[in-house]
């Protein structure tokens, strides 16, 4: 029996996917659960949710910036 | 995307929501509540903030000498009010305003006597104030003067709140004052001196100023507990100032030390207006006279202005809660708020994106950057959604929903676009030895709640890290034993 630290993600599938392939190019994931679930080490938490603040941030549209 | 309609519609807010100050009543001891019912203007004002059920069976119990037999007042209720009278009676023996009501129901006979004595009159304890004697040389101060005091330190506390977020530098309350709102957790000091609001502060922004007062007060009441202030003190002198006459002067000479403390505190939230800080005689103001009514606790914000520049025309001020509404929201995002009042527009500024301003008018959008930066402040969408309904221009009103539904949900969306990753630290328990051996201990995981997530499949499963401790004492008892 193995107890490991770390902490629990619980996500969208369309997140679990920008955070693999976020995870080949800094390896964080401890453990892929399953559709929903991720295992990732304690101290990347804050690096992880930035990076996908931002990766999210590029497929979204307003209308503000084009001016109304 | 979970489906939006199945929220909720936001409920504007009731009568039936319990009064802020009933918690903290209720946590005090049946010496101190008692001490307090020796005063009959507490007593009324404590019967003021009950709900009407509780209102009713104390007037029903006032007037009897003696205690009743509890079936007596039960064969009143229906069984459908059955729950809602035992919550009421529950109530009313946790501020020991009833005792014991196993098997006969009396009201505490301290605060019958009080209370019978806030009726009808008569004692001398001058709980309901002294009025100052009258000053021949000076009028009392006019109903103007109070509001737009009260008015004035309201909002500077409010306005400096705003602002600090955006680094401005508008007019500091006392040190009195910023020192609650430090303890209040409203705002909390960075990079050494300066405050900066917090996000329990945007929130408190957008309560209504009743809300607002007493969740103020109620800081102060904690505070007054360290500072070794008598509580009875300071409850009783709140109390009497909510039960006093609007625009009358009274006597601060008859006040106890504690009290006449209390008088600089005060005079710094606007509760209450002194000639000269050494003065004998004060006025309480508009927000200390509505503490324990529903009248609002100031003149309607959007007249203040143009009243100050002029006292002599506010008709408006003293009008009631409807004249409150500015906001009009189009389905288009778009808002207008008709309002020239520099506190409303700083916290529209919140979670609009602000357009044009007009003597009179603000115009702006709402859009997903304003709203989501609201969103990082801590203010929360169903927070937005009210603070809009309730200000929303009477012209609003005729519209059913209040608010465009496309914009509330859009608001709501934006609030779960942002929850999209759900994280909780803890530990993952894998590579059992059996599969009954991950049974064993998952069953014991669950009966202390602390299981996030489990897979049998794979026989591993994720736990809390407070579980942690427990979990892995189980199982080394359990290697150690076996």
């Amino acid at each position: 029996m193995r107890a490991i630290k770390g902490v629990l993600l619980t996500c969208d599938s369309a997140v679990k996917q920008i955070l693999l392939t976020m995870n080949e190019k800094e390896p964080f994931i401890i453990e892929d659960l399953d559709d929903y679930h991720l295992v990732i080490k304690a101290d990347e938490e804050y690096r992880v949710r930035r990076q996908l603040e931002a990766e999210l941030e590029k497929n979204t549209y307003s209308l503000e910036t084009s001016g109304s | 995307m979970p489906s939006v309609e199945a929220l909720p519609l936001p409920t504007p807010a009731s009568e039936n929501v319990p009064h802020a100050l009933l918690p903290f009543l209720r946590s005090q001891s049946q010496n101190t509540l008692t001490r307090l019912y020796q005063r009959p203007s507490s007593c009324l004002s404590i019967f003021r903030l009950l709900g009407p059920l509780e209102r009713q069976l104390i007037m029903n119990l006032l007037w009897l000498e003696s205690a009743i037999q509890v079936s007596t007042m039960a064969a009143w209720v229906v069984p459908e009010g059955r729950k809602l009278y035992d919550e009421a009676l529950a109530e009313m023996a946790g501020l020991h305003i009833i005792q014991n009501y196993a098997s006969k129901l009396a009201l505490n006979p301290t605060f019958k006597l009080s209370m019978r004595q806030a009726i009808t009159g008569g004692g001398s304890t001058s709980s309901f104030g002294v009025p100052a004697e009258k000053d021949d040389k000076r009028q009392p101060s006019g109903l103007e003067t109070l509001d737009s005091y009260a008015l004035e330190r309201w909002e500077t506390i409010l306005h400096y709140m705003v602002s600090s977020g955006q680094g401005q530098l508008p007019t500091k309350p006392s040190q009195g004052v910023l020192y609650l709102l430090q303890r209040s957790c409203l705002m909390k000091p960075v990079h050494g001196s300066t405050l900066q609001i917090t996000s329990s502060g945007f929130q408190f922004l957008l309560h209504s100023p009743h809300d607002q007062l007493w969740s103020l007060l109620l800081q102060y009441l904690h505070m007054a507990e360290e500072r070794q202030m008598d509580l009875v003190e300071v409850l009783s002198f709140l109390f009497m100032l909510s039960t006093m006459e609007l625009g009358r002067e009274y006597s601060a000479e008859p006040l106890s030390e504690t009290q006449k403390a209390m008088l600089e505190d005060l005079r710094d939230y606007g509760l209450v207006w002194q000639r000269k800080a050494s003065s004998k005689r004060f006025s309480p103001t508009r927000l200390a006279t509505t503490l324990t009514s529903l009248s609002p606790p100031l003149p309607t914000s959007n007249t203040s202005s143009g009243s100050r520049a002029a006292p002599g025309t506010s008709v408006a001020l003293t009008s009631g809660a409807g004249q409150q509404g500015f906001i009009v929201l189009e389905t288009n995002y778009r808002i207008y708020a008709y309002t020239d009042n520099p506190l409303q527009t700083a916290v529209l500024n919140l979670f609009i994106t602000m357009k044009y301003r007009f003597p009179n008018l603000v115009v702006g959008m709402l859009t997903r950057e304003s709203v989501r930066k609201a969103l990082g402040n801590g203010i929360s969408a169903e927070q937005i959604i009210s603070y809009l309904t309730t200000h929303a221009h009477p012209q609003m009103r005729k519209n059913n929903p209040l608010l465009p539904v496309t914009v509330q949900d859009q608001i709501r969306l934006w609030e779960l676009e942002r929850n999209r990753l759900k994280s909780a630290e803890g530990f993952l328990y894998r590579d059992f030895a059996s599969q009954a051996d991950y049974e064993y201990v998952l069953t014991y995981a669950k009966q202390l709640d602390v299981v996030l997530w489990e897979n049998p499949a794979k026989r591993c499963f994720f736990g809390t890290m407070e579980g942690h401790g427990n979990v892995r004492g189980f199982i080394e008892r359990r290697t150690g034993g076996g």
